[in-house]
């Protein structure tokens, strides 16, 4: 079992190696939820990303490695485009209209991104 | 960012290759995590190579430590390499432009340098001491750099991600 563990923190540490930008570079403190629908999909690693048209403007929603997101049921026909998505996360603090979901709502089902 | 990259790395980006890279649920993963394991057998010989250089294990044979240290030194950093640019691959427009990547790309210049002019000039002085025998002091520089740079290059390597 402890092997397993130790594996598991490997993977977990190795995950976001390579993330186009930082993980660091996101305002947890002004926390925002995106409604509207998918105007682009991107279901590819190191993580999917989303267009979606909000109600203020286009944004780019940032999700999680493709892999960890099948796991969960948010496969790439749940968030395809054209479906109605709600997403709360983060704004980026570098990237323009960029936030990274913490979790999204697609037909009445929650799936948590982290 | 995208459009501030030389070409070949946009290029690259959106070939086939790192297409197919992007959109398999499994590619990535396994680049990270052989990333990571072929880290590990490289720090390791990387150690025991760099830390006999440096004056340890002094009761050891210098120059079997060292052939047997460099085989797999030489192996892990194929497997670095290849599993680094696999992960390269997925994302070479925005990555290129990262400036502790290109730190890194540097400081393993800086790293293989040292090893060449090690093995050319001071290597063949260090192979047939016995052991317990002082080794020259160009041995010695040459392996506290060595851990050095690639203490600095696994550093870079993690902190990609944050900048």
């Amino acid at each position: 079992m402890k092997r397993v563990h130790v594996l598991l923190a490997a993977l977990l540490l190795a995950g976001p190696a390579v993330a186009h930008h930082g993980w660091g570079s996101y305002d947890a403190a002004r926390p925002v939820t995106v409604s509207g629908p998918i105007l682009t999909s991107k279901y590819e690693n190191p993580h999917a990303t989303l267009t979606v048209k909000g109600s203020d403007k286009e944004w780019t929603v940032t999700l999680a490695p493709t892999s960890r997101m099948g796991n969960r049921g948010a496969s790439v026909a749940v968030v395809s485009v054209g479906k109605t998505v709600s997403a709360y996360g983060y704004p980026s603090t570098v990237e323009k209209d960029e936030m990274r979901a913490e979790r999204i709502t697609i037909d009445g089902k929650t799936y948590e991104m982290r | 960012m995208l459009d501030s990259a030389p070409g070949i790395f946009v290029a690259l980006e959106g070939s086939g290759i790192g297409q197919a890279i992007r959109q398999s649920p499994w590619i990535y993963m396994a680049a990270n995590v052989g990333h990571i394991v072929s880290l590990m057998a490289f720090a390791g010989a990387v150690a025991v190579l760099d830390l006999r250089l440096a004056g340890a294990f002094a009761a050891t044979s210098p120059g079997r430590v060292l052939g047997g240290a460099r085989r797999v030194a030489i192996l892990a950093f194929l497997g670095l390499v290849l599993t680094g640019a696999v992960l390269f691959t997925a994302e070479a427009s925005h990555v290129i432009m990262n400036a502790v990547f290109q730190l890194k790309l540097a400081l393993i210049a800086l790293g293989l340098l040292n090893i060449t002019l090690f093995e050319f000039f001071v290597a063949p002085q260090v192979k047939n001491l016995p052991p317990l025998a002082p080794l020259p002091p160009a041995a010695r520089r040459a392996g506290i750099v060595s851990i050095g740079v690639w203490i600095a290059v696994a550093i870079c390597g993690r902190s990609i991600a944050y900048f």
